[in-house]
């Protein structure tokens, strides 16, 4: 059983790997590259109590929940991908024999009820958090925002040298157009975000020092979800009579599951991983269905209830008390068929879905700072600096799992108003130096071009007449898909630069 | 190889070489060869294939075994229809006549505005030209190479791609299409396809730069795609109202009587259009098109 579990990790994991690459234009296959987010329960349960909708896309989330009542935390056991991670990490590390002391130590696995609690109080308050706790967005967005760059960096560092030294050339190049139809992007994705990501995800890591499967046992809200619902389970871990007290299963057991009396183990806890199976000498434990014979405390007092509805809503007021930055909200350019902004907050999870696939096209999303204040903390915003939005693209309506960014068709994203361009007189080259310039204008995408000219005479400095195009934007027909601003040819600040002005959002179907 | 012999065979070589261009000099009188030609009125393939038949064949331009770099318009996200890349049955028909013509490669590339998948795709340059059976390439960011422009007055120097400096021959395919910076998009233009860098740069003084580079590098072959034009929103387009149909191919050696002849498509004059009067001047080739020798078919008549 417990190579099983280990065979369902690898299968999952490698599954997670593969709809991960998957996000890449043209993404033209059946499987959703989000679905391992649209089965977490918790992304699923929060982000529909937190905007007050019923959200479709979700819906793979709540068969993991009513399957988690007769299974019990199957999931974290056997399917998590980041439980896969956290297994893999601590089997790195070395333990002494706990000590009896150690085992009986369990005042941190409140944590996690706590947390989710919080986050639940927050989330009906419509203040949605969890996007810093959710295992498969932990998982999503370190991948993107760190372990992808990294990968990338090297991988193209090394074709930058093959292609410099030439040998092979027509081998090099095929091997490299393999990559580049399959994972690299088409430019390299940089994130200020990477290092702080990479900070939390490490922070999980490194906690496995303590005990195995630190986060799961005392920080992830979603397995106290799943852990609450698994209470009534009729899986049964069953011990025989030949159980010789030795104690291995206990030691042996990731989540500190099993009681004093090793008969007993706590199946809100258990994660039914078999290690306990698989390490017992008269091999006396099994598996079966039943009813639980186990105890089955929630780890959460009354007063502990209270504490963390406290906790949410002292976390919720200073989030919504906090300055916003009106200069930087200019900045926040949503993708194209956001839903408006309170409500896009409410579901976006910060996954970084929208941002991997358009790194593949655009490239223009990037996780925002503060641009969108202490609420909108790593939620898509376009870049125009960075990438710009491709006009034949939609994709990152395609890939959001929470419907933050709408799937909407092409020709109404081609209209849709993501923002407006405005000119930079003092920097734009016909304005400033009295030459024409129009790159721009020639990037326009839209059919009747959003960029217009005033062609009139200006006096240049050495005092003659010159014939200018003088550009401007016609506020009507643009949409702020940025080309302009990304294409400009002024070094430093642009000539020309979008924002989120007038803005057109899409309600939620 | 001793002084003596050495002298005496350059001498040989001298002469020899002189006599040659005598001779050559004479067949030239006899039958001068077309600067370009003009054919009108057929299928895209029709077309490219008349019109290099027309200047002798691309045995002419291309010898067995060579290495052809084919460089159409692929810029834009943009299909056939929308006239704002070069037509993909007239690539994969010079494809083909290349490798008839014994050529031992013939690629394909630009580097695009938009995502270059995107465009090779859209376009259906891609899948045309690897079906005539060349190679169809996306530019690599480091196979561009500083090059020095000696006859450059602002540009001294570009990164180019070195694929258009390692290949014996270049042929440079653009579409004929509106543009705002100069009237029109031609041959002088699309060879911004090859240039590396920020080369968004080069519209200030666009006028000058873009006869810069192509004081760098000379096209073998240059042939204009007016199958459709587009004469309004270009270079994007987008609108089919802006494309016309002149099923027009214009092809030859001389560049700048080309680019000269392909404004008339949009009524206007070359007298009128700066860079081709500056190409001109400075010889890369004859913009006045009562001195060229060029010939018009109209493959309907």
């Amino acid at each position: 059983m417990k190579n099983a579990r280990r065979i369902s990790q690898l299968i999952f994991f490698l599954f997670f790997l593969f709809l991960f690459f998957q996000a890449r234009y043209p993404y033209e296959i059946h499987l959703p590259s989000d679905l391992f987010l649209r089965s977490s329960p918790l992304v699923g349960f929060i982000t529909i109590i937190s905007s007050r909708s019923f959200i479709q896309t979700v819906i793979p989330a709540f068969i993991i929940l009513l399957l988690t009542i007769p299974l019990g935390r199957f999931f974290c056991g056997w399917i998590c991908p980041l439980g896969t991670v956290i297994d893999i990490n601590d089997s790195f590390i070395k333990r002494k024999k706990p000590k009896r002391s150690e085992l009986e130590n369990r005042r941190l696995r409140f944590l996690k009820f706590f947390i989710l609690f919080a986050i639940l109080t927050a989330s009906i308050f419509s203040l949605q958090f969890i996007w810093l706790f959710d295992p498969i967005v932990l998982l999503t967005r370190v991948l993107t925002l760190t372990i992808y760059p990294v990968f990338v960096f090297l991988l193209t560092g090394f074709f930058d040298f093959a292609f410099k030294i030439g040998f092979l050339e027509d081998q090099v190049y095929s091997t490299y157009d393999f990559f580049q139809n399959t994972v690299l992007p088409i430019q390299r994705p940089e994130f200020f975000a990477s290092m702080l990501v990479l900070l939390l995800f490490a922070g999980i890591l490194v906690l496995g020092l303590v005990s195995k499967r630190f986060w799961c046992r005392n920080v992830c809200p979603l397995g106290a979800l799943l852990g609450i619902f698994s209470k009534y389970r009729l899986t049964k871990r069953y011990v025989s009579e030949s159980c010789t007290n030795c104690g291995k299963c206990r030691i042996s057991c990731k989540m500190n599951a099993i009681e004093d009396d090793y008969t007993i183990n706590n199946t809100v806890e258990c994660i039914e991983c078999a290690e306990c199976v698989a390490v017992c000498p008269p091999k006396a434990v099994s598996y079966r269905f039943g009813k639980s014979t186990g105890a089955n405390e929630i780890d959460f007092s009354r007063r502990r209830l209270i504490q963390s509805g406290i906790a949410g809503l002292s976390l919720l007021a200073v989030i919504k008390a906090a300055a916003k930055d009106k200069t930087q909200a200019g900045k926040a350019i949503r993708p194209p068929g956001a839903i408006p902004e309170d409500e896009f907050l409410d579901r976006c999870i910060r996954c970084q879905e929208c941002v991997r696939i358009c790194s593949s096209t655009g490239a223009c999303l990037q996780p925002s700072v503060l641009e969108s204040g202490w609420e909108g903390i790593w939620s898509p915003i376009a870049v125009a600096s960075v990438g710009y939005c491709e006009f034949n693209c939609k994709l990152c309506g395609q890939v959001c799992p929470t419907g933050a960014i709408q799937n909407i068709t092409l020709e109404k994203k081609q209209k849709l108003r993501m923002g407006t361009a405005y000119f930079d007189k003092s920097r734009c080259i016909p304005w400033y130096s009295q030459q024409d310039c129009l790159v721009c204008e020639e990037h326009c995408p839209l059919p009747d071009k959003a960029i217009k000219f005033d062609i009139r005479e200006a006096r240049t400095p050495d005092g003659s007449l010159r014939v200018v195009k003088f550009p401007y934007v016609d506020e009507t027909l643009c949409i702020g898909c940025g080309i302009c601003e990304n294409k400009c040819p002024v070094v430093g600040k642009k000539g020309i630069f979008v924002t989120a002005a007038n803005n057109e959002r899409i309600e939620p179907a | 190889m001793e002084r003596r012999e050495f002298l005496k065979k350059s001498a040989a070589t001298g002469l020899l070489i002189s006599a040659a261009d005598v001779l050559n000099y004479k067949l030239l009188a006899q039958e001068a060869p077309l600067d370009f030609v003009v054919i009108k009125n057929g299928s895209p393939a029709q077309l490219v294939r008349k019109a290099v038949e027309e200047l002798g064949g691309m045995g002419k331009f291309v010898s067995k075994g060579q290495a052809v770099l084919l460089k159409p318009n692929i810029g834009w996200d943009r299909t056939p229809e929308q006239a704002a890349n070069t037509n993909p049955e007239a690539v994969a028909e010079v494809v083909k006549m290349c490798l008839d013509a014994g050529a031992k490669r013939v690629r394909v590339l630009d580097r695009t505005c938009n995502q270059s998948r995107r465009c090779y795709q859209r376009s259906g340059i891609e899948s045309a030209a690897k079906k005539a059976g060349a190679e169809v390439r996306h530019i690599v960011d480091s196979r561009f190479s500083e090059v020095n422009i000696p006859e450059g007055e602002l540009l001294k120097s570009w990164p180019l791609y070195r694929d258009v400096l390692e290949f014996d021959v270049f042929i440079n395919m653009p579409i004929a299409k509106h543009h705002t910076i100069s009237g029109i998009t031609l041959g002088f233009k699309n060879m911004m396809g090859i240039m590396g860098d920020d080369r968004g740069k080069i519209h200030k003084n666009f006028h000058t730069n873009i006869v810069d580079i192509n004081t760098a590098i000379k096209p073998t072959l240059t042939i204009i795609d007016a199958y459709r034009i587009l004469v309004r929103n270009g270079p994007t387009g987008g609108n089919l109202d802006d494309v016309e149909i002149p099923k027009v191919v214009i092809a030859g050696t001389d560049r700048v009587a080309i680019d000269a002849y392909a404004v008339t498509l949009f009524g206007k004059d070359a007298k009128d259009i700066e860079y081709i009067q500056n190409a001109h001047k400075r010889g890369l080739g004859q913009a006045d098109l009562s001195r060229v020798k060029m010939k018009e078919i109209d493959l309907s008549a």
